[in-house]
């Protein structure tokens, strides 16, 4: 049963190898119809060599990324917590400097010179 | 936003230089080395040569991301998360394949891999968003073999869907990063045969649910053979 499946799955392998191959312009002749996979299988992975998009990340995020990966390099490539790029951390920094300027803030408030304290 | 890229056959066009090497037996032996051997040899001795393999593979870590995990951004931040562990961790790298593969490649998906275990865990679900709404297919236009195409894929990204993460993964892995079964079966932690299985199992899956399950004709050679006789 694996024998069969293997041997099946050996044929499927060519057969995408060969259609993969044509984009890297370097035709590999496709297999023989005795050796090409059974035609339902055939069809699914025309279907998908031809149709499964592929992406670009976008050209401000490419370079934001090189550029953090640049100032990273400059470090010598170690890693710093400040410099992962993660929303959650910017968010997470953006609500913890809130609540630091916020307590700051009530610190000097409280530690104000008092009008009845003051020694004139 | 996502650019949609033409297809140009990622990593497959490097030619490689075989090197000759002297063997223990004093023998020259043609070895042919890991594509990316130069560029992460550089990029060990100076982290700033780094960005060249970063410029190979990021749209490739991109996709299989956005494979994924369907969103734009979440797609983003892993990828860049991958990169940043990739260039911290470079040091602890060990090339282990031979051309016409790239161990880098397959250690970058690695990385993603887990990167993604690691979101799944925070998360704790799978992503709202179906394969074939979370991806721009290509746009109709008035010729109807595309039409049809595009309907038949929008089936079958539905059906990939469906599969378990691996035989996904796999798919995704051999038709949109077009790495081989060996890549494959290291970035999945599965030996080269049982990934071809894998991936032939998927593709009679998605066969299936596009309707086309059973064939007319004898499916394997040894049926053929017994046909035959």
């Amino acid at each position: 049963m694996f024998r069969e499946a293997e041997e099946g799955a050996i044929q499927s392998d060519a057969y995408i190898d060969a259609l993969l191959s044509g984009h890297a312009r370097l035709p590999v002749p496709l297999p023989a119809s005795m050796n090409a996979p059974a035609p339902n299988v055939r069809h699914v992975i025309r279907l998908l060599e031809r149709g499964m998009p592929r992406f670009h990340p976008s050209f401000l995020f490419e370079e934001r990324l090189a550029e953090q990966l640049r100032a990273l390099a400059a470090q010598g490539g170690q890693t710093s917590p400040a410099v992962i790029v993660d929303r959650r951390l910017v968010m997470g920094g953006a609500i913890a400097s809130g609540f630091s300027i916020a307590g700051a803030a009530m610190w000097a408030w409280r530690r104000r010179p008092r009008p009845e304290a003051r020694h004139d | 936003m996502t650019r949609p890229t033409k297809r140009v056959g990622l990593g497959v066009t490097d030619k490689l230089r075989p090197v000759l090497r002297r063997g223990k037996d004093r023998a020259s032996v043609l070895v042919n080395l890991d594509v990316d051997r130069s560029a992460v040899e550089a990029a060990r001795r100076d982290p700033r040569a780094f960005e060249a393999l970063y410029r190979k593979y990021v749209a490739q870590v991109y996709n299989f991301a956005l494979y994924e995990l369907r969103d734009q951004h979440a797609a983003e931040d892993l990828t860049a998360q991958v990169f940043m562990r990739a260039l911290a961790g470079l040091r602890h790298f060990r090339e282990q394949a031979q051309a016409p593969d790239s161990s880098f490649r397959v250690w970058l998906f690695q990385i993603a891999r887990n990167a993604l275990s690691n979101e799944r865990r925070r998360v704790r679900r799978h992503p709202d968003a179906p394969l074939d709404a979370a991806l721009e297919l290509p746009a109709a236009d008035d010729v109807q073999a595309t039409a049809i195409l595009r309907d038949e894929l929008r089936q079958a990204l539905r059906a990939i869907d469906g599969l378990p993460a691996d035989r996904r993964r796999a798919l995704v892995l051999r038709f949109v990063n077009e790495l081989n079964t060996r890549e494959i079966g290291l970035v999945l932690g599965r030996s080269e045969g049982a990934t071809r299985v894998l991936i032939h199992r998927s593709l009679q899956s998605v066969a299936r649910q596009l309707g086309r399950g059973r064939s007319t004709q004898p499916r394997h050679a040894a049926e053929r053979r017994r046909a035959a006789n």
